[in-house]
C-alpha cells in the first residue's frame, strides 16, 4: 500500500514537472517524457494487474492534460505497457544499459503508435511531419533521463517496502 | 479457462485497456465535443498543484534571468567603456594624423617655394633651461646640416644650426639672447639686426632713429649675412622705443613663427633663394 502511494506521489511530481518546468527546457518542440519512464519501469518491474492499471492511467493523465483526443495517450502508453512486459519476461533486460535502450525504442513505440492512430482516425494534415522531426530528440531525452528517475523509482519503493516490512 | 485467466491475468488486462482506449479514442475522433468523463476531476485536483509549482519556477526563473540579464549588461557596460576609450584614442589618433598632414604639407609648399637644397627634419627636444631658446633636431652632418645653416618653416625664419652632430643638431632660435638676424622693415626697408630677447620675443636693433618704423611693420630677412635667403618673415613690430637722445632706436617683434609649438623644419643644405622674393 506504501509503495502504491510513493509510486503515486512519484506520478504526480512527474506530471507536475511535465506541464510546468520541462515545457519550458524544450529542445524545439522535444520535451523529455516522463510518465513515459515510468510506463517502462512498471513494465519492467510491475508484472501486475496494478501495474497494467498504471500505465493506462498515465496514458489517460496525459490526454486529460494534452488537447489531443482522450485514449490517444491512453492507447500508446497502454501497448508500451504490454510490450514492455512481454518482453522482459523473454529478455533479459535487468541492466543499466538495456533499460535505456528500452526507454529509447518505448518511445519511439509509442510516437509512432500515435501517429497511426491519427493517420486512422483524423485527418491531422502534416502533422506527422512534425513529430517524426523531434521523435528522435525526444526518444534520446527519455533515455537519457531514464537511469535518473529508475534510481528514483527503485529507491522509493525500497524505502516504502522496507517502512512496510 | 480460470487458470488461462489467472497466469495472464496481467496480459489479458493489458489487452483489455488497449481496447479501452481504442474505443474511448474512437468515440472521441468522431464527434466535434470532447468525451473526457473524469478529466476535469483530474485537471481540478492537481491545479493547486500546478499554480504552486508554476509560481516557484517563474520567481527562480524570473530572478536568474535578471542575475543573468545584469550579469549581461555589466559585461555589454564593460565592453563599451573599452571601445569608448579605444575609439577616443584612435580619434585622438587621427586627429594627430590629420594636423601632422597639415604640417607636412605646408613644408611640402614651403619648399616647392625655394631655389635651392632644403632638408625636413623634426624636432626632438627642446632646451631644459628657461634662459636659452634652442631645440634638438633629429638630422645631422651624414643628411646634409651643417654649422650655420639657416632653419625655416612656412611661417618664417626659426633660427640656424648652433651645432651639428653625425644624426641630430642644436638649433639656435630667433629667441635666444645669442642669436642675431640681418632683418629690414618690409614697408620702409630700413636695416637693423633682430635678436632674442629674454621675454622669449626679439627685438631689432641698431635701427637709425629717423627711419621710418611703426607697429605692424613687418620685419623680413634682408639676406645680407649670408645665412639667411632674403625676403623671409621674421616678425610683426609691436612696439618701437626711442629714447630721448641718441641715434638709434629699438623696436620689439613679435616672432611670426610659434617657436615653443612648431614640430617640423626645413634646414637648408647650401645656398637657397625664394622664388618669389616677398616684396
Amino acid at each position: 500500500m506504501r509503495a502504491a502511494v510513493v509510486l503515486t506521489t512519484v506520478v504526480i511530481a512527474a506530471l507536475l514537472l511535465q506541464t510546468t518546468l520541462l515545457p519550458l527546457t524544450s529542445i524545439g518542440r522535444a520535451t523529455p517524457d516522463l510518465l513515459l519512464i515510468i510506463c517502462v519501469y512498471l513494465g519492467l518491474h510491475q508484472h501486475t494487474v496494478a501495474g497494467a492499471m498504471g500505465a493506462f492511467v498515465l496514458g489517460y493523465l496525459q490526454d486529460a492534460f494534452s488537447g489531443s483526443v482522450v485514449g490517444l495517450n491512453a492507447f500508446g502508453m497502454s501497448l508500451v505497457f504490454t510490450l514492455v512486459y512481454l518482453t522482459s519476461q523473454r529478455l533479459w533486460v535487468d541492466n543499466a544499459i538495456s533499460k535505456v535502450v528500452v526507454v529509447f525504442l518505448a518511445s519511439v513505440l509509442k510516437t509512432g503508435a500515435i501517429l497511426v492512430l491519427i493517420a486512422v482516425f483524423l485527418s491531422a494534415g502534416n502533422l506527422w511531419q512534425t513529430v517524426v522531426q523531434y521523435l528522435l530528440i525526444e526518444a534520446a531525452l527519455a533515455a537519457v533521463l531514464s537511469p535518473a528517475v529508475f534510481a528514483l523509482l527503485t529507491l522509493t519503493q525500497r524505502v516504502a517496502v522496507a517502512e512496510e516490512e | 479457462m480460470l487458470e488461462f485467466v489467472r497466469r495472464n491475468r496481467v496480459g489479458l488486462t493489458s489487452g483489455l485497456l488497449l481496447l479501452i482506449s481504442l474505443l474511448l479514442f474512437s468515440a472521441g475522433s468522431r464527434t466535434a465535443r470532447r468525451i473526457d468523463p473524469l478529466g476535469g476531476v483530474v485537471l481540478d485536483g492537481m491545479r493547486p498543484l500546478q499554480s504552486i509549482t508554476a509560481a516557484v519556477i517563474d520567481a527562480v526563473s524570473g530572478a536568474w534571468q535578471t542575475y543573468v540579464a545584469l550579469v549581461g549588461v555589466h559585461q555589454e557596460n564593460e565592453r563599451l567603456r573599452r571601445r569608448i576609450v579605444e575609439l577616443e584614442q584612435e580619434a585622438v589618433r587621427l586627429s594627430e594624423v590629420e594636423q601632422t598632414d597639415k604640417r607636412l604639407e605646408a613644408l611640402l609648399n614651403l619648399r616647392s617655394g625655394f631655389d635651392g637644397d632644403l632638408q625636413s627634419a623634426q624636432i626632438i627636444g627642446r632646451d631644459p633651461l628657461p634662459w636659452f631658446s634652442t631645440v634638438i633636431i633629429n638630422k645631422g652632418e651624414a643628411d646634409g646640416v651643417h654649422k650655420n645653416a639657416a632653419v625655416l618653416s612656412p611661417l618664417g625664419v626659426v633660427g640656424q644650426i648652433m651645432t651639428a652632430g653625425a644624426h641630430s643638431a642644436r638649433v639656435l632660435l630667433i629667441t635666444d639672447h645669442n642669436s642675431g638676424v640681418d632683418a629690414v622693415v618690409q614697408r620702409s626697408r630700413a636695416r637693423g639686426i633682430v635678436e632674442g630677447a629674454l621675454d622669449g620675443g626679439c627685438v631689432m636693433k641698431y635701427l637709425k632713429r629717423g627711419e621710418d618704423v611703426e607697429v605692424g611693420d613687418r620685419i623680413v630677412t634682408s639676406g645680407l649675412d649670408g645665412i639667411f635667403p632674403k625676403g623671409i618673415m621674421v616678425g610683426e613690430v609691436t612696439r618701437v622705443m626711442r629714447g630721448n637722445r641718441g641715434l638709434l632706436q629699438v623696436a620689439e617683434v613679435k616672432p611670426a613663427v610659434r617657436l615653443d609649438r612648431i614640430e617640423e623644419v626645413l634646414v637648408a643644405r647650401g645656398s637657397v633663394q625664394l622664388k618669389d622674393v616677398l616684396p
